[in-house]
């Protein structure tokens, strides 16, 4: 990992109706980061507001050119959703642990809610370029949410029916493994379907690595501040040992901490 | 006038002899090795790790952190590996890092501030102990022997019966006279202090009605504290005569400038670790561009000069 201070935006623009994409060029880091790894992004570097770095999930490498994809949420996103090629970030990266790929896996299956499609696009370009086959599987709100990914699509589903089947992306997994030889499962999304995920997965006795999101300080591993519980009754933390988890290693009954 | 051209940043906090006087704040730096890459150990003039306890802890429910106004709150609970583990895993990476290694400690007990202190005694690559009288996440230990002369001194004197180096008392903010705790710990035999530790705070979220941290209240640090933390430099500077480190919200060199100039003989820098992890670079930079602007060929000579 290293602090690239002065990180010129190349590119801030909405890509659904809530979403917002963010470009910039860091070859570095770009040459360095695996899919599920992250970035912490300091707005306001030199101010006291927001005052805490913001994570967020690589989304594309293309090039030197990475970009992640984010929501408005809260002030710091709504500060980032302003900001335009006239600004610069303080960005340190890439972070924390990503997904692992097992090539001798038969089907790669992504599945995604809402933002949760932000990792997942730079796993399946991975998949994509080590000649694995993968599919992703798409759950979002409604069609004006929908973000257009450029992986290769499997089904989809929305709450609305306005895109896809009507309903939620978990009974899209459950049908399509009952179809598949040998799968493996990376998911990422709100903890209400990750849940679903890990326990469809479990069940099937299939294995499932999920991407956990968790308000973080240091980003590295120093302050404890985002861990979640264990399967084992103990704190494990997100920025370092994580943001990916084998979802066995996770207490799934423990409230969300976003 | 003779301009100044190498400024000396050495600093001696009662025969602990640091390079330079920026010291990485307990908690902040974790066990020393965690910003590789960003912010190495030896950037510091000392680094502090990450509060130890006899036994590991597991630390507090999350949530832990939370973003308020030009500050943050967290209730980490003193999470750590435990001594042990500490002794032979962690320590054995930060030994040899070109930085003074200081362990910071707490217990629940005077007798498990008095094991541990005793088991640090013998660890020659550590030179100094803080103790932390003042965390404010726990229920036991910790800050209850922050709040009142008489335990802090208790403590203190058990401490120093069997620890013979360098012996920091960590003060808390949480207090209604802070000048009080610190005559009893100089009396009490501390060779140092440390101020201020996080304040007391808390954060709600209306919309679920609920606090916002998991341990429902946590300890405010960042910007937002430094106005509090110069204040309790500013009393305890003028009610104890062993030298002081100055901490609260320090992000830049004109930050900590202003701690040494009310009194601090050197600085601990927390919060602006997680932050941006090259402000300590930057820091002693510019430390030593004011002391060359104001013709002072020492960052020693900074200490106290605040005219008021």
């Amino acid at each position: 990992m290293k602090q690239y201070p002065l990180i010129a935006i190349t590119s801030n623009a909405r890509v659904s109706a809530k979403a917002y994409e963010l470009s910039f060029k860091a070859p570095g880091l770009a040459k360095s980061a695996d899919p599920g790894q992250f970035i912490h992004i300091r707005l306001s570097p030199g101010s006291s507001y927001p005052l805490l770095r913001r994570p967020f999930s690589i989304n594309d490498i293309q090039g030197g050119r990475i970009s992640v994809l984010y929501e408005v949420k809260g002030s710091g996103t709504e500060l980032l959703s302003k900001m335009s090629t006239k600004d610069t970030l303080d960005i340190i990266g890439p972070l924390g642990k990503g997904f692992d790929i097992d090539p001798s896996r038969r089907h790669h299956l992504l599945v995604a809610g809402g933002m949760g499609i932000a990792p997942l696009g730079f796993l399946g370009r991975r998949l994509k370029s080590l000649k694995l086959k993968h599919q992703l599987l798409y759950g979002c709100r409604s069609s004006s949410e929908q973000i257009k990914p450029d992986i290769k699509m499997c089904s989809m589903s929305s709450d609305d029916g306005s895109c896809g089947k009507k309903g939620l992306v978990t009974s899209l997994l459950s049908d399509k493994l009952d179809g598949c030889q040998d799968p493996v499962v990376y998911a990422c999304g709100p903890w209400p379907m990750l849940k679903a995920v890990a326990r469809i997965c479990q069940n099937k006795n299939i294995p499932c690595q999920v991407s956990l999101e968790s308000f973080m300080a240091c980003g590295v591993g120093a302050c404890q501040g985002c861990v979640v519980r264990g399967s084992d009754g103990g704190y494990i933390s997100v920025c370092d040992q994580g943001p990916v988890f084998d979802s066995r290693r996770i207490d799934w009954d423990q409230e969300s901490v976003i | 006038m003779k301009s100044v051209k190498k400024i000396d940043l050495r600093v001696n906090i009662a025969g602990l002899e640091l390079k330079n006087p920026v010291i990485a704040a307990s908690g902040t730096f974790g066990y020393g090795t965690e910003y590789s890459g960003m912010a190495e150990p030896r950037d510091f003039g000392a680094v502090i790790t990450k509060t130890i306890t006899l036994a590991p802890r597991a630390g507090n429910q999350p949530p832990r952190i939370c973003e308020t106004a030009s500050g943050m709150l967290n209730s980490i609970g003193l999470a750590n590996v435990g001594f042990e583990t500490f002794k032979d895993d962690k320590l054995p990476r930060l030994i040899g890092k070109d930085t003074v290694i200081i362990a910071n400690i707490a217990g629940n007990t005077i007798e498990e501030y008095v094991e541990l202190a005793g088991k640090l005694n013998k660890i020659t690559d550590i030179p100094a102990l803080e103790l932390n009288i003042s965390c404010p996440n726990v229920k036991q230990g910790g800050i209850a022997f922050g709040i009142d002369p008489a335990s802090a001194a208790a403590l203190t004197k058990a401490v120093r019966k069997v620890y013979k180096k360098t012996l920091i008392v960590k003060l808390s903010p949480n207090v209604s006279d802070i000048a009080a705790i610190a005559k009893a710990a100089e009396k009490a035999g501390a060779d140092v202090l440390s101020l201020i530790n996080t304040l007391y705070g808390m954060a709600v979220d209306s919309k679920k009605q609920r606090p916002v941290l998991g341990n429902i209240t946590g300890g405010l640090s960042g910007p937002a504290i430094k106005p509090v933390a110069l204040y309790n430099l500013y009393k305890t500077y003028h009610s104890v005569k062993i030298p002081l480190i100055g901490l609260g919200g320090i992000m830049n060199y004109t930050d900590a400038i202003e701690f040494m100039i009310t009194g601090a003989s050197a600085v601990q820098i927390g919060t602006a670790n997680f932050v941006d992890p090259a402000a300590v670079k930057d820091i002693i930079i510019g430390m030593a561009g004011y002391c060359r602007d104001n013709n002072l060929n020492s960052v020693t000579k900074l200490t106290g000069i605040l005219k008021c």
